[in-house]
């Protein structure tokens, strides 16, 4: 009998999470993939229409093929110049030079403030009138300079690069803690063989964090495959559509009731989410133990 | 004191590194701060010098003028709902999860924590249709609902460690003691899980205040407008007048910065408690 009351509980306590993990994760991510062959405009039945959305998402016109460029060239970025800034900050803390915890408690501010509100801030940094960047760009004596960041090409795409390019501290965070996790002994012993300290960060710090910067480049690139606040409230992918992105697809076919068309954006946006996952499990070796 | 001349290099490019980190952080808030004391004159014409004097006119008028406090009501009401809601019932699910058997356990905690791996934008479509569904198109419900879903995985994964770290025999004096299954949770083990859930507890707040996708698809109205979507609203009011803009900037982003610089120090304390412990 109490045995029976104890599987009770059980069920009544996992019974919210399971709700929530059906109706929010499950149902949506079917919904998602099955929907994506399918027309459907929220009103009538959805109608399966085999690979129509794909085929419309691709050949419609240009901007998928823009859309994914963009991707593939913000991913590449963040995966080597993000990730790579956000490593060296971790690098340099690990030295504790004094001032190092104010740093690293400054480093996280950009990312405690809402991505819409940082997107704006950085709209009007670039802004060419009051913004104080291409102020300081005419007082350095390019007097001239008159660039309209988030409306020209290319300078839109640099600009909205610029919005998360050097702000990689969860990055930092994660070299970090594994830095500090590397034992003493292995130091002591690499000093005792005369190795010097930028061997000592090449042969050995650097290869045991490979792991963290593995979930460094995921998490990063994960973040420009979904990206949507520094595009949609700065450029909202201009000019024209050159600064395009799968979100803003997405986003754009639900509020123009085109649901099969939106899904299929967001089936794209989940398979290269996987994509970047097993390649970078692979490159990294992450299943492999450290030590 | 000498310093050995072959560090020299290692401090240079180590300060030249932290000096530049902290200025790409907080420069453009600062910017942003000195600029909601300026006129629309000096923000033209002197983007370099300091405010001429410090007043709060522009803070005022977007707070009166505005609606700012509405927006604010909204948005600290939506995300302190969601945080609580998120919180009681992962706490609970966390609990099983720390200390408890039973078929199929370690399958549904793997379901429940994969869900991190796919954007969260890719599930608006259906989401949207649910609420929709649900007759809870444009109110405050939805997004508090919306919101309590997100932290699934994050919570689940902090809060069961916390309840794993919580030693078995005191779950068996209680029992002995006579304590049934909700005193037990409650009493005993909710306690000393504090310090995972409080840091769950902030991490999905901050997450659901400054949530902007889906409180752009889900609400339209003013009354149920929180402050992510607000702010481009103010940005299109305050075209022709920055120092508000600037100020309503500022106004949106201090209460994140505020609580991150409190919780900032409890991590730190915590860190130092434990290591008193240790």
């Amino acid at each position: 009998m109490k045995i029976k009351w104890l599987n009770v509980w059980i069920a009544a306590f996992l019974a919210p999470t399971v709700l929530v993990l059906a109706l929010f994760y499950i149902v949506p991510i079917g919904t998602v993939l099955v929907t994506g062959f399918m027309e459907w405009d929220g009103l009538r039945a959805p109608e399966f229409n085999g690979v129509n959305n794909y085929i419309h998402l691709i050949t419609y016109d240009n901007t998928f093929f823009i859309a994914l460029r963009n991707i593939l060239l913000w991913s590449l970025i963040a995966a080597t110049l993000h990730v790579g800034f956000g490593t060296l900050v971790a690098f340099v803390l690990y030295k504790k030079h004094i001032g190092w915890r104010f740093v690293r408690g400054v480093f996280m501010v950009p990312m405690v403030i809402s991505a819409a509100a940082w997107a704006i801030i950085y709209k009007l940094f670039f802004n060419d009138e009051i913004g104080i960047l291409n102020h300081m760009i005419r007082s350095i004596g390019f007097s001239d300079f008159h660039v309209n960041w988030f409306f020209d090409s290319p300078a839109s795409f640099f600009a909205i690069t610029l919005t998360w390019l050097f702000y990689a501290v969860y990055v930092t965070l994660i070299v970090y803690n594994d830095l500090m996790a590397i034992p003493k002994e292995v130091h002591e012993a690499a000093l005792l063989d005369g190795a010097s300290e930028w061997g000592m960060i090449r042969h050995i710090n650097l290869p045991l964090v490979k792991k963290a910067i593995g979930t460094g480049i995921i998490l990063s690139v994960t973040a420009r495959i979904a990206g949507f606040e520094e595009v949609a409230l700065t450029s909202r992918g201009g000019p024209g559509n050159d600064t395009y992105n799968i979100t803003l697809m997405l986003y754009d076919g639900i509020v123009n009731y085109n649901y099969g068309y939106a899904n299929a954006a967001a089936t794209i946006m989940i398979l290269l989410g996987i994509l970047v996952l097993l390649l970078i499990n692979r490159v990294f070796k992450m299943n492999e133990s450290t030590y | 004191m000498i310093i050995n001349i072959r560090k020299w290099p290692e401090l240079i490019v180590s300060y030249s590194v932290m000096t530049f980190t902290v200025l790409v952080s907080i420069f453009p808030i600062l910017w942003i701060l000195l600029s909601s004391f300026k006129s629309n004159k000096e923000i033209l014409n002197d983007p370099f010098s300091l405010p001429k004097k410090i007043d709060f006119q522009a803070y005022m008028d977007v707070f009166t003028q505005y609606n700012f406090l509405g927006y604010f009501m909204n948005s600290m009401f939506i995300a302190i709902a969601s945080t609580l809601i998120a919180l009681f019932i992962y706490t609970m699910a966390g609990y099983i999860f720390g200390k408890f058997n039973f078929r199929g356990k370690s399958f549904l905690f793997i379901l429940c924590t994969i869900t991190l791996l796919i954007p969260g934008y890719a599930r608006a479509q259906p989401i949207f249709t649910i609420i929709m569904n649900l007759d809870l198109y444009d109110t405050k419900a939805a997004l508090i609902l919306v919101y309590a879903s997100f932290g699934m995985a994050l919570a689940l994964f902090i809060l069961r460690l916390s309840f794993i770290a919580i030693p078995k025999d005191l779950d068996e004096s209680a029992l002995i003691d006579g304590a049934g299954f909700w005193r037990i949770f409650w009493n005993v083990n909710m306690p000393l899980a504090k310090s995972g859930i409080s840091t769950a507890g902030i991490l999905m707040f901050l997450n659901n205040w400054n949530e902007y996708f889906y409180a752009l698809i889900l609400t339209t109205s003013e009354k149920n407008r929180t402050l992510p979507v607000a702010l481009e609203f103010f940005n299109e009011a305050f075209s022709y007048n920055y120092t508000r803009m600037f100020a309503a900037l500022m106004m949106v982003i201090l209460p994140g910065i505020m609580i991150y610089v409190l919780v900032q120090e409890q991590v730190q304390q915590s860190v130092a408690s434990s290591g008193v412990k240790g």
